[in-house]
């Protein structure tokens, strides 16, 4: 069989099973666009390492599909289109691989498990308040004390700190030299005494961030990754793995096909058929560039998968999928928006209208706004871009 | 190492029809006078009808290539580079679809070498078609066709009914026929044509509307090849003045405000790009363009070429809106790629009506 039936072979089991096992309490919510959490996510994570499919981007040998970046993407894609939620990123695309890679045995035997059947949950310990953008500036301080670390400082924007066992964190063990040189990365749990952890309301109405305040918490030195002073290699190791992460657009087309739904339902009739038809050529313009995109993550993954650098594509990627979802979510708010900006948060408990159905499309907007700020702001990106462009 | 654009399909065609650009280029540049300029544009003409590019699509039973759409890309590319000002897509690319709905060999190869030179116009105008006699006559006026230089024909779409399209051959020298020519904004030729002239109808119905959809899709696809070459010149370009123009004691390449404008032409660049690079992909498995693919190409070529070609004017400063100045060649022709074959209005509109 050549590898692109193959392919869709693959694809079409995927479907199947997507559609017979994904709950169906699972697929509205994703459908309706509505918040994801723990509860939905480790069911999922549940029917799927039962499956096998725990882990498409991990080997064989640790308990993974040991698919290639075409089948892993093709999965990727096929989940999105059939409104499965996408797989919890911290433990099974983020610290897994760096266990995987630079975790010892204990470690890798002590972990992995926990991450493929979706028992433990794992959130990531990064930036802080004078840390952003630019991470290596991050203060919070682990003091080695016998076996363990002390570590005391403060957290920012962690998302799901709230429903997590586990926290991979970087630290500063030394201030000595560059910046970078003095950053470990420490396995903390969640229960730890000394750790308070304080949601960060956002302006979604939606609870995903948290600062984490660590005051005197003990860490046994077991749970360090690799050596003292190189958690800026593990976490930058971490960050590369996930640079194709923009290559997948096809939930950016489920939400777009979503959002070309409400224009439709929201708009009937003659006397909005202006409206209606000038929200369509927008989405329309928003679509021609997913499609534009789609193109250069299929090109990109062809990269990796012939071994040529990849370059800037993550970052052109991911300029361009995170303004078009931005832009989708424009298009629903000025659909929907007259009825629901203006309900937000209930005053009466009860009454006709005390529940505002669709919010979420109000929700989604808002919440939109950070997915050109997280994971490498479009300032950034840009910055990267224009360093290779100018070669300087 | 600073930027350099990528060619679609790199190789010997892409080569050839970049030197060939920038020799036109280099003849032109101390050309103001429109009539030389004109004259000078013909006379590259004929040299490239002379390396047989009007044939590319043709069969080889009719003295063609017998090339596949892909060869045209690679030539297309490679003229976008410099803006080139010869209408490529129209000749090499739109006739030869035309001539699929006249089975007549003679016509091919008489176009392949050459010696017929026919303009083709997918859209009439005012001008509309009726029978005199045995014969049709064609009435009517016609503004801004871009035109093959010395033309011998027209091949002209004109419906002959109501819902009848029909393809007429239309000798240069018709009687009746007044030719108005000017410049194009990126420097190509354009004719007006008030008309009062017999032509000869050479097929009609389905198979024309068969042929002119093609040509039409085609002719966009193929200006979306050119318009996203000429981005990657235009980035080029700027990136090069900004990184050689000193002001204020620094290069303005230091600047960021500068850096993330050419960014987001690179982005905007790229994506377009990858929507000509599908496109080239079907045109290598279907036998037809995917009309939808090229509807969004199109779609996204007007939005992101105009974006790129006003960004690199406004990089350039007071150079950017002088006439002489490359790049600013290159931002015309971008921002004129828009009103070939379809404004992006025009291809919403088709995308819209299909939904």
């Amino acid at each position: 069989m050549d590898d692109a039936a193959d392919l869709e072979s693959f694809r079409r089991t995927l479907r199947e099973f997507a559609l017979s096992h994904c709950p169906p309490e699972i697929r509205a919510v994703v459908a309706a666009n509505r918040k994801l959490g723990r509860k939905e996510w480790s069911a999922w994570q549940r029917i799927l390492h039962a499956r096998g499919w725990g882990a498409p981007s991990w080997p064989k040998a640790h308990g993974g599909t040991g698919w290639d970046l075409r089948h892993r993407h093709a999965f990727d894609e096929v989940m999105a289109e059939c409104d499965c939620p996408p797989q919890y990123h911290h433990g099974l695309r983020h610290i897994g691989p760096v266990l995987i890679e630079f975790g010892t045995p204990e470690q890798q035997a002590h972990f992995l498990p926990g991450i493929l059947n979706g028992e433990d949950w794992w959130c990531q310990g990064y930036s802080e308040p004078g840390a952003g953008s630019d991470l290596a500036s991050l203060k919070t301080r682990a003091e080695r004390d016998g076996e363990e670390y002390v570590v005391t400082g403060q957290k920012l924007w962690t998302s799901h700190a709230h429903e997590s066992d586990w926290m991979y964190t970087l630290v500063r063990t030394s201030s000595a030299g560059k910046r970078q040189e003095g950053i470990t990365m420490l396995l903390i749990p969640l229960r730890s005494p000394g750790i308070t952890v304080r949601p960060v309301p956002t302006i979604d109405g939606w609870h995903h961030v948290n600062e984490v305040f660590l005051d005197g918490v003990r860490v046994p030195a077991a749970n360090r990754i690799g050596e003292e002073g190189k958690g800026w290699t593990y976490g930058k190791f971490l960050l590369d793995r996930e640079r194709l992460g923009g290559a997948n657009v096809a939930p950016a087309f489920r939400f777009l096909d979503r959002a070309r739904a409400l224009v439709a339902a929201e708009l009937q009739g003659p006397q909005n058929r202006l409206k209606r038809e000038m929200l369509a050529m927008r989405l329309l313009q928003i679509e021609a560039e997913l499609r534009g995109a789609r193109e250069l993550g299929l090109a990109a993954i062809d990269d990796v998968m012939n071994g040529r650098p990849l370059g800037i594509a993550p970052s052109v990627l991911k300029l361009s999928t995170s303004e078009a979802m931005q832009r989708t979510s424009q298009v629903a708010l000025d659909a929907v928006g007259h009825r629901l900006a203006t309900r937000f948060r209930p005053v009466d408990a009860s009454g006709p209208n005390a529940e505002v159905g669709e919010i979420e499309w109000l929700q989604n907007y808002l919440y939109l706004r950070a997915k050109t700020i997280f994971g490498g702001s479009s300032e950034v990106q840009k910055n990267v871009i224009a360093r290779q462009l100018f070669g300087t | 190492m600073a930027y350099a654009p990528k060619p679609l399909l790199p190789g010997d065609a892409f080569e050839a029809a970049l030197r060939f650009g920038l020799a036109l280029e280099q003849d032109l540049a101390h050309r103001q006078d429109p009539p030389d300029r004109a004259a000078c544009l013909a006379r590259h003409w004929r040299d490239l009808l002379e390396l047989g590019w009007a044939g590319t699509l043709l069969p080889e039973a009719a003295g063609g290539a017998g090339g596949a759409i892909a060869d045209l890309v690679a030539l297309a590319d490679g003229a976008g580079r410099s803006a080139m000002p010869l209408p490529v897509a129209a000749a090499c690319g739109v006739v030869p679809m035309l001539l699929r709905a006249v089975p007549d060999a003679a016509m091919q190869a008489a176009v392949a070498t050459g010696r017929m030179r026919p303009c083709p116009v997918l859209e009439p105008g005012a001008v509309t078609a009726r029978m005199e006699g045995e014969g049709w006559l064609l009435e009517g006026s016609l503004l801004g066709l871009e035109l093959v230089p010395e033309p011998t024909h027209y091949l002209l779409a004109c419906p002959i009914a109501a819902a009848e399209p029909g393809l007429f051959l239309l000798p240069a020298d018709a009687p009746g026929l007044a030719v108005t020519r000017h410049l194009r904004i990126d420097g190509r030729l354009s004719a007006d044509l008030a008309l009062h002239s017999p032509a000869r109808l050479l097929a009609r119905g389905a198979a024309v509307r068969e042929a002119v959809a093609a040509a039409r899709d085609l002719g966009a696809f193929l200006t979306c090849v050119e318009a996203v070459s000429a981005m990657g010149a235009l980035i080029e370009q700027t990136i090069a003045y900004l990184s050689a123009r000193v002001q204020f004691g620094t290069a303005l390449a230091s600047f960021q405000a500068l850096r993330h404008r050419v960014a987001e032409m690179h982005v905007a660049a790229e994506n377009t790009r990858g929507l000509v690079a599908q496109l080239l992909r079907a045109a290598g498995t279907a036998p037809a363009l995917p009309w939808r693919e090229v509807s969004f190409a199109k779609l996204r070529l007007g939005e992101a070429g105009r974006f790129v070609a006003e960004a690199a004017i406004q990089m350039h400063g007071g150079m950017g809106v002088t006439e002489a100045l490359p790049a600013s060649r290159l931002a015309r022709r971008i921002m004129l790629a828009e009103f070939e074959y379809g404004d992006r209005n025009w291809h919403a509109a088709r995308l819209l009506e299909a939904a």
